[in-house]
């Protein structure tokens, strides 16, 4: 009875964070597409419902409808395999992820996590890895000179940012002294750990934009070079979950930015329940990363080599240099 | 050297405390919140606003009556003659009292370039192009205007170059129709920012 109860309540919260996971995309697309009307003076969607709340629908829709296309000359195994590679590590990663404290109903304890591994930052960042394969088999399998070069940069990307991102959250992992979510977040009752890891958090940062390919470090699908990047041979729904994966992994992005340098859901000043704190400073952080894609040009390939390896990587290093020497 | 540059101009905004906290990069993201916070240009049209052409426009052709209330036009057949794209079609006839007046006086509008020379050569004043823009139609039969049709198309208004409110009406055609409470608008190029 015991066993069946908390196989039901996991699977329960499966469902709900995937659901809400598969969702979030619509609220976002809609909020990126005004954030960017608005930057530049204009409405942005208007006419489908309440001043175009409804617009990602009818896109999603719209993408339903479209022709699954495959070029002739793809590899058709990996071409279909790519999509669903991109589409399940963001998700998984919310395995890891605590979104606030645990409250008791009907007598029984509930935790709001999946799960609370001792490795939980290891795990995060092992399987946020795996997702690079979705977009570098999207590009090989495209069989297209445009995706193909847009997953090289990619890959060549990643592989440049995950260390410094690797390397910034050490600080973190010193000062907590645990790499569990949760007791990172506990560990930032009274302080916020911005305020002891500045560069830490600066790092992270950069190399979290750089991880969920946004502007200023989009180039595995830069529009003006490369057609549609990796994704140009896409069509439909195949393109579509790329779409959700990217979204999820911005928001991957973002609530690890909250947990790990900016106190998870502990509250600052105003009291307001720990959920609210958190979705509060999850949605600045994705208010952020919209905010800089509309403000920011791309940059070039070999400056993206030049920040990642002789900027944020000797950083990276300091910071934990640093971290070092003050917890001793 | 006199007159500075941009560059030397730069050099002296980038000293090393703006360099290092990113200076430039925060100009920029201040720059597109205000941005955000400003008064958006976009002209509504066709749910709820359009815009009124200036008086020089060169809309749908209409054509004048005198004072009496009789059509103005003699018939002469310049502006057939000068028209570039040969789309209007005059026929004379003369009336009782012997004056000439068009028995048929055809605008085929969806061959016209709106040039605005029939106006330019009307020895009378009898033809001009308004500032009705709207007269779409599903056939390119349909814009074949016959007299009477442009003697009772809309003249032309002394203002113009605002925006309105207005609603989208599809009953027949498409016809975006100005609300009554709203005549004068507003100056869409007093709303543009321009820094």
């Amino acid at each position: 009875m015991e066993l069946a109860l908390a196989v039901a309540l996991i699977t329960a919260k499966v469902v709900i964070v995937t659901a809400i996971l598969l969702i979030l995309p619509i609220p976002l697309t809609w909020l990126e597409r005004k954030i960017a009307g608005h930057i530049q003076q204009r409405l942005g969607p208007m006419r489908v419902g309440w001043h175009g709340v409804l617009q990602p629908v009818a896109d999603g829709l719209k993408l339903l409808t479209k022709e699954d296309n495959i070029p002739v000359e793809a590899d058709r195994r990996l071409f279909k395999l790519a999509p669903i590679i991109s589409l399940v590590p963001p998700f998984v990663v919310f395995v890891a992820i605590p979104f606030g404290d645990s409250f008791s109903l009907l007598g029984a304890e509930i935790t709001l996590y999946i799960s609370d591994m001792n490795v939980g930052l290891l795990f995060i960042f092992a399987v946020a890895g795996l997702e690079v394969y979705g977009v570098i088999f999207g590009g090989w399998a495209s069989n297209s000179k445009y995706a193909l070069l847009g997953s090289l940069r990619c890959c060549a990307q990643l592989i440049s940012y995950e260390i410094p991102m690797g390397f910034s959250v050490i600080g973190v992992v010193m000062l907590a002294q645990s790499m569990s979510l949760l007791d990172i977040v506990n560990a930032q009752a009274d302080v916020w750990y911005v305020v002891y890891q500045p560069l830490g958090f600066f790092v992270f940062f950069v190399a979290g934009l750089a991880e969920a390919q946004r502007i200023p470090f989009d180039l595995a699908e830069a529009e003006g070079e490369l057609g549609a990047g990796f994704h140009t041979e896409y069509s439909g729904m195949r393109f579509s979950f790329f779409m959700i994966s990217e979204y999820v992994v911005m928001v991957t992005i973002s609530v690890l930015c909250v947990i790990l340098f900016f106190g998870g859901w502990n509250g600052f000043l105003i009291p307001l329940p720990p959920l609210i704190w958190f979705i509060l400073k999850v949605g600045f952080f994705i208010y952020l990363f919209m905010w800089f894609r509309f403000t920011f040009p791309r940059y070039r390939y070999d400056q993206l080599m030049a920040i990642g390896w002789k900027v944020l990587l000797p950083l990276s290093l300091a910071n934990i240099l640093l971290t070092g020497l003050f917890i001793v | 050297m006199g007159y500075r540059t941009m560059a030397t101009d730069d050099a002296r905004k980038r000293n090393w405390i703006g360099w290092v906290f990113f200076a430039d990069l925060l100009n920029g993201l201040a720059l597109t919140l205000s941005y955000l916070f400003s008064k958006t240009v976009t002209m509504r049209y066709p749910d709820k606003e359009k815009w009124t052409p200036y008086p020089r426009f060169r809309g749908h052709h209409f054509l004048l009556t005198d004072q009496a209330g009789k059509i103005k036009c003699v018939a002469c057949e310049l502006c057939a003659r000068i028209c570039p794209c040969s789309c209007i079609t005059v026929v004379p006839h003369e009336d009782q009292n012997g004056e000439r007046h068009p028995k048929v006086f055809e605008v085929d509008t969806a061959r016209c370039l709106f040039c605005g020379l029939c106006e330019d050569a009307c020895p009378v004043e009898a033809i001009a192009l308004g500032q009705l823009y709207e007269f779409s139609a599903y056939s390119s039969g349909d814009l074949r205007v016959g007299r009477d049709e442009l003697l009772s198309k809309p003249g032309k208004t002394r203002q113009g170059g605002n925006v309105i409110a207005a609603r989208l009406n599809t009953d027949e055609g498409v016809r975006v129709e100005p609300k009554e409470e709203d005549e004068d608008g507003h100056d869409w190029w007093t709303r543009l920012r321009r820094k």
